[in-house]
């Protein structure tokens, strides 16, 4: 009989190889994959979203996105991802879904992703030049500002695109949730169109 | 072809699926065959403003209400479908 391993691993674990990648010299692009996250999807239960938002506005002490945003919180993000839905991104089990279910009881159905998704933060001088090849959305910094978000397609495939908090020198970083099965498709994809501006590649535990 | 999700805002073509004609209605349980056979399988090829519905499956999964001139493309109103987003239902 085959040996089964059912170590927890990411989708991106073969596909993702660490360093430079593409044209040389300075990287006009920073891919790094999160790994280790919580991901809760919260959808309203018919007629349930007021209660619902109220019951997040208690859970988060600030009220989740009713428009396609990302609200950052002390200790988790809140992305909007439909009408009257939304997706809590934590660490550390403090929002996991066993964590959540109780806060939203009765007014919300929870689904957890943390395993169903990969992230994969993009930061660099050409993070939205690269992005621009594979997205219709208008990511210039006077639309797309810092918290901004889209459940949109890249590549025909379903991703949810935010934008994080700038690093520390200024650039603007883009978060971007994919599902699992189709990140190693994706990943190539963000690869191909990264190469000529230089990549580096990277992996962390920390959420941004 | 762009189409405006009321959620989402502007979105390319590629981004939605097409269902169809919105205005045909279930009929009733005791409506007979006719109406149930016209309500399946009859549709009418409207040349002009018609009411559609499309699904931004590449976005919000949204099942909107679309009003569109099949001539030019021109498309004068997008709504949620009935039932789309649970605040629009028995709120
Ligand atoms: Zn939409």
């Amino acid at each position: 009989m085959a040996d089964f391993s059912w170590d927890i691993r990411s989708p991106l674990d073969r596909a993702l190889v660490a360093g430079p990648y593409g044209a040389q010299g300075e990287a006009g692009v920073s891919l790094t994959e999160i790994r280790d996250f919580d991901l809760v999807q919260v959808m309203a239960r018919r007629g349930k979203a007021g209660e619902m938002m109220k019951a997040a506005t208690a859970r988060f002490g600030v009220a989740a996105p009713e428009t396609p945003k990302a609200i950052g919180t002390a200790d988790a993000t809140l992305i909007w991802s439909g009408p009257d839905q939304f997706l809590v991104l934590s660490k550390d089990g403090k929002h996991s879904i066993e964590a959540l279910d109780s806060v939203f009881a009765g007014s919300a159905s929870l689904s957890d992703q943390s395993h169903a998704r990969a992230l994969i933060s993009v930061s660099g001088d050409k993070a939205r030049a690269m992005l621009a090849k594979l997205s219709s959305i208008d990511l210039h910094p006077d639309v797309f500002g810092v918290g901004a978000a889209a459940a949109t397609s890249m590549d025909h495939t379903s991703v949810t695109l935010w934008r994080g908090q700038d690093r520390a020198d200024g650039q603007a970083v883009f978060d971007l949730l994919v599902f699992a099965t189709f990140a190693a498709s994706l990943w190539h994809t963000i690869l191909d169109a990264a190469a000529e501006y230089g990549v580096t590649i990277g992996h962390s535990e920390d959420l941004a | 072809m762009r189409i405006t999700c009321p959620f989402c805002g502007e979105r390319e073509l590629g981004e939605f699926t097409y269902l169809g004609d919105a205005k045909p209605q279930r009929p009733a349980a005791d409506a007979g065959e006719d109406a149930v056979y016209d309500y399946v399988y009859l549709r009418d090829n409207i040349a002009g403003v018609m009411s559609e519905h499309w699904y931004h499956g590449g976005g919000c999964r949204a099942w909107l209400k679309v009003t569109r001139n099949t001539l030019t493309h021109e498309i004068s109103a997008v709504e949620p479908a009935a039932g789309a987003g649970a605040a629009k239902v028995g709120a």
